[in-house]
């Protein structure tokens, strides 16, 4: 069974463009609107089997869902943080404890709420009718991902895989579509395969730092160490000191090559995992099969946040040329502060703030259109059209599920901005 | 066709029916009955569901033009894919939302989320912070109040790119210091009293937890003279002495997180800009200021400089500013100012002798502090 994917770019587009319009000239209550008929429309243009999904999340229920978070958040994120902050100053003599501190408080909070919003989402979103599901687990979640993160810190990073696995199959394994179970097969030690091109390009960053500190120093007259050779860049690219002179310095290209080399790597590897992963899940009856070509998702990213980029700066230079042109450019500059104060005129401060401040919002919310556009759209559309169900006689012995009663919905990871993916 | 008894058969081409129960489609056929106010749907199965007209809606925000999803609204499960643009034509209500539901439910949450912020921002956290400035160690207040000042002069930059400057002339540093000296007397305070000028044009003063007392260089622009200088100086140590902007410090460190969690990410940074802003308005209580005020009064007099100029500060302020907010709004947005000016003329001691606040090669030096 083949997925399709069908809607066009455009059409995304303008629902974005229309629903973010919305978000901004409400202060931002409409995003509530704006997620869920994005994800309706995303939902329906990924047809398994010619059929779309369905998305019947309620805005309604996430507003919702929001205020409870709120009501819960607030009183952790201010006391807490209060109390920290009172610590932090009065034994450290300074805020970086209490920032630590408070941060490293929200970390368990935000696993707990990444499951839930999957749980959400899970429960919220039906094919052929019948409705797929993710069992409660959301604080069993949380601190295995916790002690999978240490694990990982405290061994540089050598079993990252063990915990990509083992967190993928923790949320497998709980995941239902109808009556039928997912199980995630395989081993954690097959995903050393996505690894290749970071751990290929990390060599290469290594080779290439002990070549230009230790065997042909870039800079010969600071002495071959690490601190010589921080000295020297800083001097090469100040220009200042004895070190600006340096030994064939377009070598440090090569160290840009191994940037980039590394940014793949991390991509290649998320996006492997991701396949590899797929490959190993089954239902009763049922396999899959994905094709992603993690070479192809960073060609997307690339051009697509190039694309945005260029767009939303395009935009930007044209609301301020507009404005000075509709103002005069003193006082078009004087207004946003960048002039003396007294070129203002007769335009109280204030709506000076709230333009700035609505530009700024459009801005980000442009943003958000455009990356949905030129960014989500396409790796949604690679995913779909990339993933098969080889074998699937086994849709004939599954049954509906019953409902997901969720009060509060997403709210959390709302709440705490994790949200931003669709 | 005329009777509207009749059944009118539509072209089921392409559609599929799932009944909610088994991810199977259905191939269908679809008949209007009933004088065409009943969706007739007979499944290949030989099952017949029937949906009235006027309750049956397609799925909004479906991708691609090509397909509808029909559902009726007696039954959340079930759904008529259909690729046939005459069925959709023939339903009365098809893009009717449904009505919401749990409004109710809504209502008092979103009650229950304003009413806890507020308890959060105006009762718990004013509490809290009240409590622990009395208990927060010097050296820790003093490492409080210069991560503030760090934070204001970042924010009052406009280039974003260096934080303003503090104006150190020398013989002018050594006037206010010396001022300070005056001022403070032999009263033994928590912690020596550090003062600054900040290269700015706004009309302000403020003081910071730690014993930081800032100046405006446009302050010192707009006195006419040191005496009221001196009176404003009075006035910052006089909330020194009382902590306040500690708690004002603290009340914010409680506060930006929840403003935080309530905008999220883009308008997060403008709540936190926001607060910067009101910790230099620094509009704290009326019996605060009316106690700094009070102190201000007592310290110039004891330091023989007349109590009265700290209302010429503030007549002179709103003389030359009229009523417009914003420039010094420390001073002038102050509800009670008229009957502050009375309380600084009614402090002098008429048979009390005053002195200048400081020569005036000082005062011309700190005049010329930013230079």
């Amino acid at each position: 069974m083949q997925v399709e994917f069908v809607g066009s770019r455009w059409a995304l587009f303008w629902l974005a463009l229309k629903t973010g319009f919305l978000t901004v000239i409400t202060l931002g209550i409409y995003r509530f609107w704006m997620k869920t008929r994005l994800r309706r429309w995303y939902w329906s243009a990924i047809r398994p089997g010619g059929h779309p999904m369905e998305y019947v999340g309620d805005p309604i229920e996430k507003l919702l869902g929001f205020f409870i978070a709120v009501v819960i958040l607030t009183f952790y994120i201010g006391i807490v943080n209060l109390l920290l902050m009172f610590v932090s100053f009065s034994v450290f003599n300074s805020s970086w404890v209490g920032y630590l501190a408070s941060f490293a408080g929200v970390i368990p909070i935000w696993f707990y709420a990444r499951y839930r919003a999957r749980r959400y989402v899970l429960g919220r979103t039906r094919w052929r009718g019948v409705r797929f599901g993710l069992e409660k687990g959301a604080w069993g979640y949380a601190w295995r991902a916790l002690v999978h993160w240490a694990i990982t810190l405290c061994t540089l990073g050598i079993l990252w895989p063990r915990m990509t696995f083992w967190l993928e199959k923790y949320r497998t394994d709980r995941t239902f579509f109808g009556s039928a179970r997912l199980t995630q097969g395989g081993h954690w030690t097959m995903l050393y395969r996505a690894a290749v091109p970071f751990v290929l390009s990390l060599i290469a960053t290594g080779a290439l730092v002990i070549w230009l500190i230790w065997i042909a120093p870039l800079f010969p007259q600071m002495e071959g160490s690490v601190d010589g050779f921080v000295a020297g860049v800083e001097g090469f690219f100040t220009e200042e000191g004895p070190a600006a002179v340096a030994a064939s310095p377009e070598r440090l290209l090569l160290g840009l090559l191994c940037i980039l080399g590394l940014i793949y790597g991390a991509v290649h590897y998320r996006w492997t995992a991701k396949r590899i992963l797929a490959n190993h899940k089954t239902a009763p009856g049922i396999t899959f099969h994905s094709g992603l070509n993690s070479a192809r998702i960073a060609m997307i990213y690339v051009l697509g946040v190039l694309i945005s980029y260029l767009v939303l700066t395009f935009s930007v230079l044209l609301v301020i040329l507009m404005g000075a042109a509709v103002l005069g450019f003193d006082s078009f500059l004087a207004w946003f502060g960048l002039g003396s104060m007294s070129a203002v005129g007769d335009w109280p401060r204030w709506v000076a703030v709230v333009l700035m401040g609505v530009l700024y919002l459009s801005a980000f919310l442009l943003w958000g259109v455009l990356y949905n556009t030129f960014v989500t759209f396409p790796i949604m559309r690679h995913m779909a059209l990339t993933t098969r169900l080889p074998d699937h006689h086994g849709l004939d012995h599954i049954s509906q599920r019953a409902r997901d009663d969720f009060a509060e919905a997403e709210g959390f990871a709302e709440a705490l901005d994790l949200g931003a993916a669709i | 066709m005329t009777g509207g008894l009749s059944p009118r058969a539509m072209d089921a081409t392409g559609a599929s029916y799932f009944d909610g129960d088994v991810p199977q489609p259905r191939g269908v056929t679809l008949a209007l009955t009933q004088g065409q106010s009943l969706l007739e749907i007979t499944l290949d199965d030989g099952r017949v569901v029937e949906w009235p007209l006027t309750e049956v809606r397609a799925l909004p925000d479906i991708s691609g033009r090509a397909q509808y999803v029909l559902r009726w609204t007696g039954d959340p499960l079930a759904r008529l894919v259909s690729p046939n643009p005459f069925l959709l034509s023939a339903l009365p209500q098809a893009k009717r939302r449904a009505p919401p539901k749990g409004r109710g439910r809504l209502i008092k949450w979103a009650v229950a989320a304003v009413a806890a912020v507020a308890l959060q921002i105006f009762v718990l956290v004013p509490l809290l912070a009240d409590n622990m400035a009395k208990f927060i160690p010097i050296e820790g207040e003093k490492a409080l109040g210069e991560a503030t000042f760090g934070h204001i002069r970042e924010a009052l930059d406009d280039t974003g790119l260096t934080p303003i400057d503090v104006c150190t002339a020398e013989a002018g540093t050594a006037a206010l210091n010396e001022l300070v000296t005056k001022i403070s007397g032999d009263r033994a305070f928590r912690q020596d009293v550090t003062i600054a000028v900040l290269d700015h044009e706004m009309v302000n003063a403020f003081a910071l937890p730690g014993g930081f007392v800032v100046l405006f260089r446009g302050l010192i622009e707009a006195a006419d003279g040191p005496d009221e200088v001196a009176a404003v100086v009075a006035h910052e140590i006089g909330h020194v002495i009382s902590r306040d902007p500690t708690r004002h410090a603290l009340r914010s460190a409680g506060s930006i997180g929840v403003l935080g969690l309530l905008f999220g990410d883009f308008a997060g940074g403008a709540a936190v800009l926001f607060l910067t802003e009101r910790l230099i308005a620094a509009q704290y209580s009326q019996a605060a200021e009316t106690a700094a005020d009070i102190f201000a009064h007592e310290a110039l007099e004891d330091a023989s400089i007349s109590p009265a100029a700290l209302g010429r500060m503030f007549e002179n302020l709103q003389g030359e500013h009229g009523d417009r907010s914003g420039v010094a709004a420390h001073f002038l947005t102050h509800p009670a100012m008229g009957e502050r000016i009375r309380a600084a003329r009614a402090a002098v001691d008429p048979d009390g002798t005053y002195f200048p606040s400081m020569p005036d090669e000082s005062w011309a030096a700190l005049q010329n502090i930013c230079k």
